[in-house]
């Protein structure tokens, strides 16, 4: 079930995806943390937000949409009081990102450097739908998401992986600005942008109108965007979007993702990472699958 | 400490229309739970949704605990037909639990969905032996399981006057004492519908009746992860973690909230 991202060796392909599993502590009472390959942790930001108006969250079939809107600490008391914490798992943490503007996210990256973590690398989220002033414009657009790769992977040895949007015309041209621009890999898909009305106030369910959709709702989506990507770099791919069993896993890594991360089912279940893990090990031995290299990308299409 | 603890179904009925009653066996859970606080439930292990639903705990003990609830819902019409023996995967005790309760008179108010951590409360002072009012409020007749009982402090009302005090449990508030002449350092505890717990936080206000709120929002993960939660403070109240002060989180900060501290219950 071992791993490796460039040099880094993980216990399983399973990750935790960011906002979904806090910094890991949360949950330490009901189950071993170490079980997962790795932890994502919650975006932080170069300065504490208080985050978007409630309601930030609606259930929609199979799935929920969320207006966050990046709540968290701040860089500064990340370093003090998150890290000493994430320094004493076992499991490998990777720190998630999220800025406004290229300045943030480069002294955000700068302090986080600068801090005695064990964390081997970071994910850049580039791609949050439910922040006004603008995160989501990097997402967007080729050249923002290159020159902020560059930029990062100049200040950066550890792991850099780039969060992709799936709001986009063309996912793969995105994925190919962080290859570009030194990416070690790439994670796909961050939320798709929903909206649910209420019909008795006919008010918009979030505060924001819009949110992002995540859950079993939206794997096809995510499948076919890691699909994309696949197909246009040749980087490792994390996937993500409503994983919730060990076939999907098998269907994320036919797609073409190296790895997967678990998000919204989290929330129901917080021991997926021990639980897949023992499950995808019997699937892969149940079907002769010696190795999850031996899949990655071999999805066959039909032949006509 | 958090539990996830699979409960047995040993009791679960119709107590009034439309309102049932689940007892679990529940050991840990049950030991380490106060009065207040909240477990979060998966109505059935192939639950097509991605949320658990929150509900309060009605009572402790003897290695059990019971909720009580409204089915309205998907989740809650599956609750509503677990067979017994059914074991649920619950996670709990969650949330802050009723404090402040030995140097006040306490009226503490329940209605539709609040009435769980009401009847909770209402044991708790009962085992105390802290003298206190209880008020329940429902639409009709046929949703209150409690006999209206004003020799010993416990006062119904319906909306349309079929049981006891007619009106809400505001008016029942009114009623009981006019002119405002509330016992000697009154506290209100309340939960119930939005609707209702603003009416009952205005009232307070008004007479400047210190009162705790336990407060239902939509919740997913119920352990402060998902942050989705969220309750408006005013922004002058000083928390622990400076970027919840102005949004707390109903599943870490609360349920319970002061009346003072909230901008509304809506």
């Amino acid at each position: 079930m071992h791993v490796k991202l460039k040099d880094i060796e993980f216990s399983s392909p399973l990750l935790t995806a960011s906002g979904t599993y806090g910094y890991g502590h949360e949950v330490q009472d009901m189950v071993d943390v170490n079980q997962w390959g790795g932890i994502i942790t919650k975006s932080v930001t170069r300065h504490p937000r208080e985050g978007n108006s409630p309601p930030r969250i609606a259930e929609t079939s199979s799935g929920m949409l969320n207006s966050i809107g990046l709540a968290n600490l701040g860089v500064e008391k990340y370093c003090e009081e998150i890290i000493p914490f994430l320094n004493e798992l076992q499991t490998k943490v990777i720190i998630n990102i999220a800025g406004t503007a290229l300045k943030d996210y480069l002294e955000t990256l700068d302090m986080l450097e600068s801090a005695k973590g064990k964390h081997v690398g970071y994910e850049i989220n580039i791609s949050c739908p439910n922040v006004k002033e603008g995160g989501m414009e990097f997402g967007v657009n080729c050249e923002m998401t290159e020159k902020l790769t560059q930029e990062m992977r100049k200040m950066t040895d550890k792991l850099l992986i780039m969060k992709l949007a799936p709001n986009v015309t063309r996912i793969e041209d995105i994925a190919q600005a962080a290859e570009v621009g030194g990416a070690d890999a790439v994670s796909a898909i961050n939320t798709v942008v929903g909206m649910a009305i209420d019909l008795k106030t006919r008010k918009p369910k979030l505060n924001t109108t819009f949110g992002g959709l995540s859950g079993p709702a939206i794997k096809p989506i995510a499948i076919a965007n890691v699909h994309k990507v696949f197909k246009a770099v040749n980087i490792p791919i994390i996937g993500i979007g409503g994983i919730a069993t060990a076939e999907d896993v098998v269907e994320f890594l036919l797609a073409g993702a190296s790895m997967i991360q678990v998000g919204t089912m989290n929330y129901q279940n917080p021991d997926l990472g021990a639980e897949l893990k023992q499950k995808l090990s019997k699937y892969l031995d149940q079907n002769g699958i010696n190795s999850i290299d031996d899949i990655i990308g071999k999805v066959e299409y039909h032949s006509n | 400490m958090i539990y996830r603890e699979m409960g047995k179904v040993i009791f679960n009925e119709e107590i009034a229309d439309g309102i049932y009653k689940t007892v679990f066996i529940s050991p840990n859970i049950s030991s380490s739970s106060l009065p207040g606080q909240f477990v979060n439930i998966l109505p059935c292990s192939d639950w097509q949704q991605v949320m658990r639903r929150p509900m309060s705990i009605a009572s402790q003990g003897n290695d059990e605990i019971s909720i009580i609830y409204k089915a309205v819902g998907d989740g809650t019409r599956i609750m509503a037909n677990w067979p017994i023996g059914e074991k649920v995967d619950l996670i709990g005790p969650l949330g802050n639990y009723w404090e402040g309760l030995e140097s006040c008179f306490p009226i503490i108010i329940g209605g539709g969905v609040g009435i769980a951590p009401i009847l909770n409360l209402h044991h708790l002072l009962l085992e105390k032996q802290i003298d206190h009012n209880l008020i329940m409020g429902a639409r009709h007749k046929g949703e209150h399981f409690l006999k209206h009982e004003p020799q010993n402090k416990i006062f119904l009302s319906t909306d349309d006057g079929s049981l006891g005090i007619e009106g809400n449990v505001v008016d029942a508030l009114i009623s009981i004492y006019p002119n405002s002449k509330h016992p000697y350092n009154t506290k209100i505890f309340s939960c119930g519908p939005p609707m209702m717990m603003e009416g009952v936080r205005n009232y307070s206000l008004e007479n400047q009746l210190e009162c705790d709120l336990a407060l239902e929002t939509i919740m997913a993960c119920g352990i402060g992860i998902c942050q989705g939660c969220t309750v408006e403070r005013k922004a002058e109240s000083n928390g622990q973690h400076s970027y919840r002060n102005r949004f707390a989180l109903a599943c870490l900060d609360g349920p319970i909230f002061n009346a003072e501290e909230i901008i509304s219950c809506m």
